[in-house]
């Protein structure tokens, strides 16, 4: 009978999985995420093609913000660079296998760019600097209609590999879903390497990281192009999925989204981007389902139904904050620990 | 058993045939975003008019089942909502609302062959060899702002020079919409266009616009955002004193401007292309009918009427697709593109559409506040000249 967890050699304690099972649930886990596009209505499949984007993103904004302790403001701002770069370079005919990588590459560089100041800056400072990005690239989107058709918008060809088009939601699937197990699998091992440990340091003390021999600099711009190259790929496929990108995809409202995300999720944690990601994205639809069932005996709940999704994206921030401060990741991890070590856990 | 069998049979018959007896539209309404303010009545006249066919024989004899969303005006929640109508509730054409979420999705439809029905009036949308399947019920803004400009251009008595004009619009697809036609027609007829002014799209002070264009010495400002925008522009105008003479938009216009601005929208012109709730024309009847039965105590503006319009019209073309047999998008878009002045009992000019020419009427009504009435003062007929189609 187990009543923990043990590791007795190192090998097993920088593991991915904390045990075989948990490796096989997985297996099983993405198997069977494989079966929704068989089953699910092409609106669910949307659903579930942006929910898998915002995992990404907020993947992408936890390694800055969770595992670097940078925070960032500028979320929507490298989702924006990314998704304008694929729709400049999908109209020139580049095809999806570069398209994608080179708009993760520019939303890096602009990351870079931007997060320079990190030198200097810290906290509250640090989001204000970030903040000023937003508005910097909200602004050159607007205005530079040469290639971001400015606020009208601009569309993005079907991405293709090899000649197949990827057209519909239901082909999208696997083509998002994929990125985002690939993304996913490379933050998990990143955090197990020496720069992963490095963010870590300079998250937990700076001066120290500094002392200890942590470049922090250094660090600190690679976590900022890490980081945005997550979130330039996810405005990359953001764009093939939407096919149509004005500025009004990335307001300032996304970045406090993907914030959101990860405080519910758990910062610091791959799972609470994911598990986060997924809450802020179904949530909205849940309401939805709600208030139309209830909308024959409330006729006007219909019109309540956009201000009840800020309000209680904001009640779910305040209560994840005060009770559930490290999110919806540990809270997993506890349930199922309780689940595993039934009834001898202490 | 064999009983039960065939009262299933039959339950699933009726079942069958009451599905067939719903004609699924959707509705993508503005209830809470930036243009909420003109959203709202026209949505109710959507509403009011969809429970008005289905309470009078409805379509042939077929409901209809209006799935409506409030999509805030944002495009990406417009886009969510159509493919959810699309995708999942099926419905074969889609009444919607702003100018950069319908020319957003104009590929897209394109692509699903949806009829969408939007309360744009962009002018970008009536040349169907590029915007097949979208239709709309009044005068093209571009219209709109060139039958503006001719009312200037008559209003204005000093002949030793030409009258100058500046437009405020929105920086979107709404505001930016008739733009470039206006400073097209300007030179044609001889208005010189001194300024151009942005406004954002929620905002509480026009003042530093109004100083630039006072400053450029326009005599006319034609104002192309909401209601609500229109309003603030007119008590900023009033405060710093200015002479100009505006004018609005349809959007801008209606009974709710002298609610909103009071005094200081007196004598302010606007583009009419419905006309004010309760005008003396035939077919207002039903609209006051309605009104007194369902909702007596409300009060309503011509974007109620515009709603209505909108019924009138592809509840039309419903019954002329479902007669030819051909209830889905492209039997629809067919029935729409037969209609030849279309008699909409004077709430609009009478509509037609063709095949190769989406332009539903060229007439557009100049109104004027007048003592806090809304009072006709002159209309132009703008011809279709076939440059002018999707500009």
């Amino acid at each position: 009978m187990r009543c923990g967890e043990f590791h007795t050699t190192y090998a097993s304690d920088m593991g991915i999985f904390d045990t075989r099972r948990a490796r096989w649930l997985l297996l099983v886990f993405i198997v069977a995420l494989f079966a929704i596009p068989f089953t699910a209505t092409s609106y669910w499949l949307d659903v579930t093609n942006r929910a898998a984007i915002a995992v990404i993103a907020a993947t992408g904004l936890n390694i800055l913000t969770g595992f670097t302790g940078q925070i960032s403001l500028g979320n929507a701002a490298f989702l924006a660079v990314g998704a304008y770069a694929t729709a400049y370079l999908g109209n020139k005919g580049v095809p999806f296998l570069i398209a994608c990588p080179a708009s993760g590459i520019i939303a890096a560089l602009a990351g870079m760019v931007f997060g320079i100041p990190s030198l200097r800056l810290k906290g509250l400072y640090l989001a204000m600097a970030t903040l000023a990005a937003h508005f910097i690239v909200e602004f050159t989107t607007v205005h530079w209609e040469a290639v971001t058709g400015g606020v009208s918008g601009t569309s993005v060809p079907s991405p293709r590999i090899l000649g197949y088009e990827f057209s519909d939601d239901r082909r999208l699937f696997f083509l998002i879903v994929p990125v985002c197990v690939a993304t996913l699998y490379f933050a998990r091992n990143l955090f197990r390497t020496r720069v992963g440990k490095a963010f870590v340091a300079i998250r937990d003390q700076d001066i120290s990281a500094e002392v200890m021999g942590v470049e922090v600099f250094r660090y600190k711009l690679l976590s900022f192009a890490v980081s945005s190259f997550y979130v330039g790929v996810a405005g990359s496929l953001l764009a093939y999925q939407a096919r149509i990108i004005s500025p009004e995809n990335f307001p300032l409202g996304v970045a406090i989204d993907h914030l959101g995300m990860i405080i519910i999720g758990g910062l610091g944690s791959v799972l609470g981007s994911i598990l986060g990601a997924l809450f802020l994205t179904l949530l909205p639809e849940i309401l939805r389902i709600v208030t139309s069932a209830l909308s024959g005996t409330f006729p006007d709940l219909i019109r309540l139904f956009t201000p009840l999704r800020i309000g209680m994206f904001g009640l779910t921030i305040v209560l994840f904050l005060v009770f559930e401060p490290d999110g919806l990741a540990d809270l997993w991890r506890r349930i199922r620990n309780w689940f595993r070590l039934y009834p001898f856990s202490y | 058993m064999k009983l039960m069998t065939s009262a299933l049979l039959a339950l699933c018959v009726a079942g069958s045939a009451q599905a067939q007896q719903e004609i699924k539209v959707g509705g993508i309404f503005d209830l809470t975003g930036i243009t909420s303010d003109v959203g709202k009545p026209f949505a109710q006249g959507v509403r009011d008019g969809v429970i008005w066919t289905n309470e009078n024989g409805g379509i042939n004899g077929k409901k209809i089942h209006l799935f409506d969303v409030d999509y805030g005006y944002k495009i990406p929640e417009a886009v969510a909502a159509y493919k959810r109508m699309v995708g999942d509730d099926k419905v074969i054409m889609i009444n919607g609302w702003g100018t950069g979420d319908t020319e957003g999705l104009k590929a897209q439809v394109n692509a699903d062959k949806v009829p969408y029905i939007s309360a744009s009036f962009s002018g970008h949308l009536t040349d169907p060899s590029k915007t097949p399947y979208n239709f709309f019920v009044a005068p093209s803004y571009s219209d709109q702002l060139r039958a503006w400009l001719h009312w200037v251009k008559d209003d204005w008595k000093d002949k030793s020079r030409n009258p100058k004009v500046a437009f405020f619009y929105g920086d979107n697809a709404y505001g930016k919409a008739p733009i470039e036609a206006g400073r097209r027609y300007c030179k044609d007829i001889g208005v010189d266009l001194v300024d151009e002014e942005i406004v954002p799209g929620a905002f509480q002070d026009a003042t530093s616009q109004l100083l630039n264009m006072k400053q450029k010495g326009a005599d006319y400002g034609y104002i192309n955002v909401t209601t609500t925008g229109v309003s603030i522009i007119l008590r900023d105008a009033k405060k710093l004193g200015l002479n100009t003479k505006f004018g609005s938009n349809p959007y801008g216009f209606s009974e709710a401007l002298p609610q909103v601005a009071k005094e200081a929208a007196e004598g302010v012109t606007g583009v009419v292309p419905h006309v004010p709730f309760g005008e003396n024309v035939p077919g207002m009847k039903r609209l006051i009918d309605f009104h007194k039965k369902h909702h007596p105590d409300d009060t309503h503006d011509a974007m109620y009427v515009r709603g209505w319009c909108y019924v009138l019209v592809w509840s039309e073309a419903l019954r002329r697709a479902d007669k030819a047999g051909q209830l889905s998008g492209d039997g629809v878009k067919a029935a729409l593109e037969t209609f030849r002045d279309f008699d909409m009992g004077g709430l609009t000019n009478p509509i037609t559409y063709t095949s190769t020419d989406h332009r539903p009427e060229t007439k557009t009504a100049i109104y004027q506040i007048k003592g806090g009435k809304l009072v006709k003062v002159a209309e132009y007929d703008m011809p279709r000249k076939p440059e002018w189609l999707g500009l």
